[in-house]
């Protein structure tokens, strides 16, 4: 082969990238979600499969449908409307009309991601801004616990027997030992609650597997999850002692979920390495906050939707050090400032 | 024990040439362009028709930041004209026809025992010989080591080699330790320290090992393995690694006591010193999927890449870019008709299978760009605010303190041109700090008239 006949591009560096791109991390998501996915099919039957299949289709049309409506390049290849499809429907309770994800999805995508220009643009978590729709738009369906397969519960039907969740147990003072269930069945999900969030196991894989695969870091999870135990270790309510109370805690209501999978949203939660750590801290108190004194028993998806709106702010104010630059340099720049303005 | 800086990222080695070194014959015409250093450009000393001897000098220019350019052959000048620059644009260059007689010039006589011991007679040998900083930044050597006298304590010699692909610096390690130990003495000498450090990554245990094995201790060398990771051979990280010294942002490595030299760098000084060769000859890599046979090859000065490619079985595919240095901080080339100079260190030919851009980028806001900027910058907010326009936020985010190692863009899953951004960015601001000053000027001026 002859060189003369070539002609070359002007490129930017660097000429190489890293294999992982923006699909790779969504499908990682997917892969972290399948064994809480799978359990809820175990633990509530098919049904879950049903209410999946339409939320990520629904999910995936409007992404589609507005990007070109609105004549923008697609956007459905990086998977991540196929991840908020999931993440909604793991928080709806397994009595959710199917209809119900379609509007979900909606809210979701249309309203919270793409009007503010859609991946990484928008500012509250998506899937569970849409949540919170349903939530005020339907509370009752939204508050209202099928019984699980494993303490002979038979969900789906339209006249579902119901039964309260470990959280609401905590908040009225009732005895959780008295339910039916013990730590063990709490941690495997042999509970009441939303479809996603009953097994912690199933969670923790999942967790430890975006930890490994690098999609994301220990910060907000730990720091989250840590505040909670901490809080609810020191302040035990209702008679419990102290270990007792924080376990239970720890192991209902959605905390693994949104620790895990909704805080770490990248669009909506700080950059910066120490942003994420306040980041977790604010998620963690705030849910403690609600959960003793707010009007439902379950505070996990509005400490995140409240600190998701912070999130910009914390980046500002928590930025790194800079190569080369010590605490004595900043103190020093401080002071010339300073002295520069009197 | 080496320090250990934050961030970075572990791209793939790529490092495929692993056999001996190749010599490559020299072509049949060498172009020497008067450009191969930082600062003034020389002037030819030579005029078409001269008869130039192999290592004889062809062009200098007497200001103090400037390196002599000497004929990698003997044979006749027959043109002295712009001819295309391995980064771009027309350079006046001397065009020499090999007579393959290979009549070495005996200007430069190797320096003598008292010689080899004396600072100044080693920095006039660098000076004469054209030694400039061969990892690519061509900064002349003499230069460096005359601003550091007095201010620095540390001499880092730097054999990280961390860029995927490039190898040459390794081979140098492996074919030529002694030399190479001895070249570092020198450096050592002419900066009036006592001891140097040669930091080179754990990938290349073969070379750490070969080199202890060579007693550095009697050149007053120790040799320091350090961390395999990308940008460990940037300037900064080698300081960091070494002394656990940070270069201020806007510094330079003289402000905190240390100058670093380049591995082949170092194997020039011997040359020039012990031999009397100038620089006039290097190793470097050819690679990259469009090349039929990657390999390291010993090449003259003035070599064009069609040339080079020839020599390595030409191409296999159509290559759609060809890069000078490592493929995360090397520069692009479009012209196949430049040639090599003293600071390509590699030749990396690529076709679309290296390219991961898309064509729609998006930032989706994840945050490893700052999680691996060595740094301690945030990408993502630099990147915002040079869309917008908002010069003083770049500032404030510190636009100007990026070194451009490429590591953000790297590691980006939505492939957004932050490091290409940022280069831009800084241009803007270089052409706007003329401008003002211009504007300064014209106001003082008109101030006078009045």
């Amino acid at each position: 082969m002859k060189a003369k006949e070539y002609t070359f591009d002007a490129s930017y560096q660097p000429q190489v990238r890293t294999k992982t791109d923006t699909s790779r991390i969504m499908l990682d998501v997917i892969i972290a979600l399948v064994p809480a996915m799978a359990f809820a099919v175990y633990q509530f039957g098919f049904k879950v499969l049903a209410l999946l299949a339409i939320s990520v289709a629904s999910a995936v049309f409007f992404e589609w449908g507005y990007r070109k409506l609105m004549k923008k390049p697609g956007s459905i290849n990086d998977l991540s409307a196929c991840v908020t499809g999931i993440l909604l429907v793991l928080c709806l309770p397994v009595d959710a009309p199917l209809w119900m994800p379609v509007i979900g999805t909606f809210f979701a995508i249309v309203i919270v991601k793409q009007l503010y220009g859609g991946i990484g643009k928008n500012f509250v978590n998506p899937a569970l801004a849409g949540r919170a729709f349903l939530f005020f738009s339907w509370t009752a369906t939204m508050t209202s616990w099928a019984v699980p397969k494993a303490l002979g519960g038979v969900s789906v039907a339209a006249d579902a027997v119901t039964m309260a969740t470990p959280l609401s147990i905590l908040k009225e003072g009732g005895d959780i030992a008295a339910q039916g269930y013990d730590y063990l069945d709490m941690f495997l999900g042999f509970m009441p609650g939303s479809i996603g969030e009953i097994s912690a196991l199933a969670l923790l894989i999942g967790g430890a597997y975006l930890l490994i695969r690098k999609v994301i870091n220990w910060r907000i999870p730990v720091a989250f999850i840590g505040t909670v135990a901490v809080l609810t270790f020191i302040f035990p309510r209702n008679g419990y002692a102290n270990l007792d109370w924080m376990l239970y805690n720890l192991l209902s209501g959605g905390l693994l979920l949104g620790a895990f999978f909704m805080a770490t949203d990248y669009s909506s939660s700080p950059v910066t390495l120490n942003g994420q750590l306040l980041f977790g801290f604010g998620c963690g108190a705030l849910t403690v906050l609600i959960r003793y004194f707010g009007g439902f028993p379950e505070g996990v998806s509005f400490a995140i939707l409240i600190m998701n709106l912070c999130a910009w702010a914390i980046d500002k104010g928590t930025r790194g050090r800079q190569f080369g630059v010590t605490k004595e340099d900043l103190k020093a720049a401080k002071k010339a400032a300073k002295e520069a303005k009197a | 024990m080496p320090y250990k800086f934050r961030g970075g990222v572990h791209p793939d080695y790529m490092k495929a040439p692993n056999e001996p070194v190749v010599v490559v014959t020299p072509p049949p015409q060498v172009v020497i362009p008067m450009a191969q250093h930082i600062g003034a450009p020389c002037q030819p000393i030579v005029k078409v028709g001269d008869y130039v001897t192999m290592g004889q000098k062809i062009g200098d220019n007497p200001a103090p930041v400037s390196a002599p350019v000497h004929s990698p052959v003997s044979g006749k000048v027959i043109a002295i004209e712009p001819r295309p620059h391995p980064l771009g644009d027309m350079i006046m260059a001397i065009v020499i026809e090999n007579d393959y007689q290979d009549t070495p010039c005996t200007d430069l006589a190797p320096l003598t025992e008292e010689q080899l011991k004396d600072p100044e007679a080693i920095l006039a040998r660098l000076r004469e010989a054209g030694i400039v900083g061969m990892g690519g930044a061509m900064f002349p050597t003499a230069f460096k080591i005359r601003g550091g006298l007095g201010k620095v304590d540390t001499l880092i010699i730097n054999g990280a080699e961390c860029e995927p692909y490039l190898n040459g610096d390794h081979w140098t390690m492996k074919l030529h330790p002694e030399e190479l130990l001895k070249g570092i003495e020198l450096a050592r000498i002419a900066s009036g320290l006592d001891k140097a450090y040669y930091g080179i990554e754990k990938n290349k245990m073969d070379a750490i090992e070969l080199l202890n094995s060579k007693n550095p201790a009697q050149y007053g060398v120790e040799i320091v393995p350090e961390e395999v990771k990308y940008p460990q051979g940037a300037e900064k990280m080698q300081i960091k690694a070494i002394t656990n010294r940070e270069v201020k942002p806007g510094g330079l490595p003289a402000g905190v006591g240390c100058n670093v030299v380049s591995t082949q760098t170092a194997y020039a000084i011997y040359k020039a010193c012990y031999l009397g060769i100038p620089c006039y000859e290097r190793i470097l890599t050819v690679g990259g999927s469009a090349v039929n046979k990657p390999y390291n090859l010993q090449c003259r000065i003035g070599t064009p890449f069609r040339y080079i490619v020839e020599q390595c079985g030409g191409f296999v595919k159509t290559p759609k870019k060809i890069v000078l240095g490592g493929p995360m901080m090397g520069l692009i080339a479009t012209n196949i008709d430049a040639v090599n100079i003293k600071g390509t260190a590699g030749i990396l030919f690529f076709t679309e299978e290296e390219d991961r851009n898309v064509e729609n980028p998006t930032c989706i806001r994840c945050g490893k760009c700052i999680t691996v900027c060595p740094m301690g910058l945030e990408p993502v907010y630099m990147y915002a605010y040079f869309k917008k326009g908002d010069f003083e936020n770049m500032k404030k985010y510190h636009i100007l303190d990026c070194f451009e190692c490429g590591s953000c863009s790297y590691n980006c899953p939505g492939r957004m041109p932050l490091t290409h951004s940022f280069k831009t960015a800084k241009l803007l601001f270089a052409a706007k700090a003329a401008e003002e000053k211009a504007r300064a000027e014209t106001a003082a001026k008109e101030a006078e008239k009045k």
